[in-house]
């Protein structure tokens, strides 16, 4: 069987900015991918081109073994990050017009959009117009209707941004589902603790080109962990901490100590190395999460890494920044 | 195509199917016309009141107010209303050939309307003033602190009004002092009797008998008749010329209306964000031909309902004959066309901008050009082979209105058919023209935010795409 997303040597440029430069990327059949970087990465400038929205400037690219994705919308499924719904049509007829749209059969539709609506808590809003549903209600309207015609690639642009955390574990739920059910899931997202949850696969983007394109597993090996995380007993072990063999830096971080160690010493030398020299009260390897491994990639690469602030971006923190402002 | 109608249909359905559009586009010109009747029976029924009182006479002349008080009589007023009515009742004749079935029905009620609107016969008293009376005083009277409810009006004869002065032109006339707020039908009552006055007086002065004068100076206007291939007919004028100015005010009602839902539906597609989701199941194409075909459906059930009842109207006063199939199949041709361009050039608008308020500024100059032959409908009409005439009914977007305009005019059989065949061919192929620049213009607005596009945007878009 053919892959289900296969880019060559993809660019787009819009006027003077470079949004995707050079993409290649392989998404196998059946495999839960994750597209992960910072507001403004590319990631859905990607997903457009794929989804045959917008046309890539340069390259090649299949979907579901199609040239482009016009011929084989019916089998893709798709929630946008720049989602509506028409607000004056009630859910059910929405859900409805969507699923003729997408080519579901008309005998069996309304049972569908029933029970999906059932499934996601929203049986009696089926005869309220949409524009009287909540903002999350309303994204859970859009999730159905991107899954309404049970398609075999199934895409979605930052789908938890808004989510309640009962909502945000309803829909991880329901993408594992899909998963399960041996389709193929891409999902984007600029909160990398989200993509850790969910993926098998994380495809990073960063200033339009990706940066990373591994497995889980392999990405926690590759970057194999060199911090540890040191609460002493003494408060004012900060100093000896720092003459210890190997170590690079201390920091302070929410009340404990970061220790960096130099790359290539060995971390179970230095944890005995620290316990002997101070008494500690909890001394743990930490693992790199994808926080720290984009991190790493990216201020190899960029110049301008504020890393705080990017930091806080990965975290998902910037989207209550967002928020606060009012969004557009 | 399915998906093509799925939108068309969603389409129609947010469209027509509302309360809003069903009441404003269908109950209130089908209550309108049930008013008709309800309206000419209230007139028909309402009189005015009965008004009595006083018109004083200074009489510088001194030989009128005998005649004066004759024509101020109720008779002498009620048998020049009927001289009126009559005249009326002759002019309502020539405007339909109402004459031949339900004419003599029509005139004698036409004839009652007017004497009832001209309410119940006043009464006047003619109270002469001596000549040495005080103008000023007596105009005082008049002012609604002087306490006299019964002085009405005054009026002053010139000394020369009979008999002409030594060496003047003309005869001197007479001036007229009314109370405020007086019924206007009442002040010309007042002025029509004096001025008969001094006439018959004036002909009897030269020796004239005023009888001869009038059979004199009447000419009966006589009813033209027009001669047409098929036979004579009545002429009918004054509807023929109302005819091509309704045709395209319904075209262009019908074709207004839906492109400007078809605006308002695209823009808020666009800002509610619901298009990306769109476009995941349609392209850009299948989109805006499922949404022009909808409202297509929409003007046409305007163009029915209307030209239904119009029909309905011409029918009832058997003047069906003015319309005919030909001329409607053309306005449903016409109207396809039109509408087209008019549409492909709103989804492209709708596309492009963010919002309602911004589409404003890009269709200003579009809807000039299109309003153009209705703002020359009366040279198109007068003369429908004149060279302004046949260029605006060959050059799109005008040219579905100039040509309707054309073949609705008075003189519709004498357009050449090749011009007709032509106008639709080169309006054919200004819609796919339009249609195809509106396409790439619609596949690149629709993901566009931000600054308000121009015109200029807009040609760059075209050829972008």
């Amino acid at each position: 069987m053919t892959d289900a997303i296969v880019m060559r040597g993809v660019s787009k440029s819009f006027g003077q900015k470079q949004a995707v430069i050079d993409m290649n990327l392989t998404v196998p059949r059946g495999a839960l991918y994750g597209f992960i970087g910072p507001n403004g990465a590319g990631k859905t400038t990607t997903i457009r081109m794929v989804m045959a929205i917008l046309f890539p400037d340069a390259g090649q690219l299949s979907v579901l073994g199609r040239p482009s994705a016009v011929e084989s919308k019916d089998r893709i499924g798709y929630l946008p990050e720049e989602r509506g719904v028409y607000k004056k049509m009630k859910v059910g007829a929405f859900l409805r017009h969507m699923g003729r749209l997408k080519g579901v059969p008309g005998a069996g539709l309304d049972a569908k959009v029933r029970a999906w609506l059932e499934r996601m808590d929203l049986a009696d809003c089926e005869r309220k117009r949409c524009e009287e549903l909540s903002k999350g209600m309303q994204q859970k309207v859009q999730f159905i209707s991107a899954v309404l015609h049970e398609p075999e690639l199934l895409i979605l642009d930052e789908p938890f941004s808004g989510l309640d955390p009962v909502n945000t574990r309803l829909l991880r739920d329901l993408i594992r589902e899909q998963h399960a059910a041996g389709r193929t899931v891409i999902f984007s997202t600029h909160v990398m603790p989200q993509a850790e949850q969910i993926c098998e696969h994380i495809v990073m983007i960063n200033k339009g080109r990706k940066v990373l394109d591994a497995s889980l597993p392999e990405i926690k090996a590759r970057f194999d962990p060199h911090t540890l995380l040191v609460e002493p007993l003494d408060g004012s072990a900060e100093g000896v901490l720092a003459g210890v063999d190997g170590v690079r830096s201390v920091s302070r971080v929410d009340g404990a100590l970061e220790v960096a160690l130099e790359h290539g010493h060995d971390p179970h030398a230095a944890i005995r190395a620290i316990v002997d020299a101070t008494p500690v009260s909890r001394i743990e390897l930490r693992r790199p999460t994808l926080e720290d491994v984009f991190i790493e990639i990216v201020q190899g690469k960029a110049t301008n890494g504020d890393e705080a602030a990017l930091r806080a971006e990965l975290r998902g923190e910037a989207e209550a920044v967002a928020a606060g402002e009012g969004e557009r | 195509m399915n998906r093509v109608l799925a939108v068309a249909w969603r389409e129609f359905v947010s469209t027509a199917l509302t309360k809003g559009f069903i009441i404003g586009a269908v109950v209130v010109p089908l209550a309108f016309i049930a008013m008709i009747p309800v309206i000419v029976m209230l007139t028909m029924a309402a009189k005015g009141p009965q008004v009595e009182g006083e018109v004083a006479l200074l009489d510088r002349s001194g030989v009128l107010v005998q005649a004066v008080e004759r024509e101020l009589s109720q008779e002498a007023i009620a048998q020049r209303r009927g001289d009126i009515t009559q005249a009326m009742a002759e002019q309502m004749e020539q405007i339909g050939p109402l004459g031949t079935a339900g004419g003599a029905g029509s005139a004698a009620s036409a004839e009652s309307a007017m004497a009832a609107a001209m309410g119940q016969v006043p009464v006047f008293t003619v109270v002469p003033l001596p000549q040495d009376a005080d103008i000023e005083a007596e105009k005082a009277l008049l002012r609604p602190d002087a306490g006299d409810d019964k002085r009405l009006a005054l009026a002053v004869i010139a000394p020369d009004a009979i008999t002409k002065s030594e060496g003047a032109e003309a005869f001197g006339g007479f001036d007229l002092f009314v109370r405020s707020k007086l019924d206007d039908r009442i002040i010309e009552e007042i002025r029509s009797g004096m001025r008969t006055a001094i006439l018959q007086e004036r002909y009897q002065a030269n020796g004239f008998s005023p009888d001869e004068i009038r059979r004199l100076t009447t000419v009966s206007t006589p009813r033209t008749t027009e001669v047409t291939a098929a036979g004579e007919r009545s002429s009918t004028q004054e509807l023929t010329a109302m005819l091509p100015f309704a045709f395209i005010l319904l075209l262009m009602i019908s074709a207004m209306v839906g492109g400007q839902y078809l605006l308002t539906t695209t823009v808020e597609e666009k800002s509610s964000r619901v298009v990306e989701v769109l476009l995941s199941a349609v392209s850009p194409m299948q989109l805006m031909t499922g949404k022009i075909l909808g409202q297509m459906a929409v003007g046409f059930v305007l163009l029915f309902v209307y030209t239904g009842l119009g029909t309905g109207a011409l029918a009832v006063f058997g003047l069906t004959d003015l319309i005919g199939p030909v001329k409607l199949v053309y306005l449903f041709v016409f109207f396809v066309l039109a509408y087209l361009m008019l549409a492909s050039f709103m989804a492209a608008v709708g596309s492009a901008v963010n919002e309602l308020r911004e589409a404003q500024s890009l269709m200003g100059p579009v809807m000039i050009v299109v309003m153009l032959p209705y703002i020359l409908w009366l040279p198109i009409t007068r003369d429908p082979n004149s060279t302004l005439a046949v260029v605006l009914s060959l050059v799109p977007p005008m040219s579905p209105f100039a040509m309707v305009m054309r073949l609705t005019s008075t003189q519709a059989d004498v357009i050449p058919t090749w011009q007709v065949l032509l106008s639709i061919g080169v309006s054919a192929i200004g819609a796919y023209l339009s249609i195809w620049a509106a396409a790439k213009v619609f596949r690149v607005g629709l993901l566009m935010f931000g600054k308000p596009p121009n015109f200029r945007t807009l040609i760059r878009w075209v050829r972008m795409a």
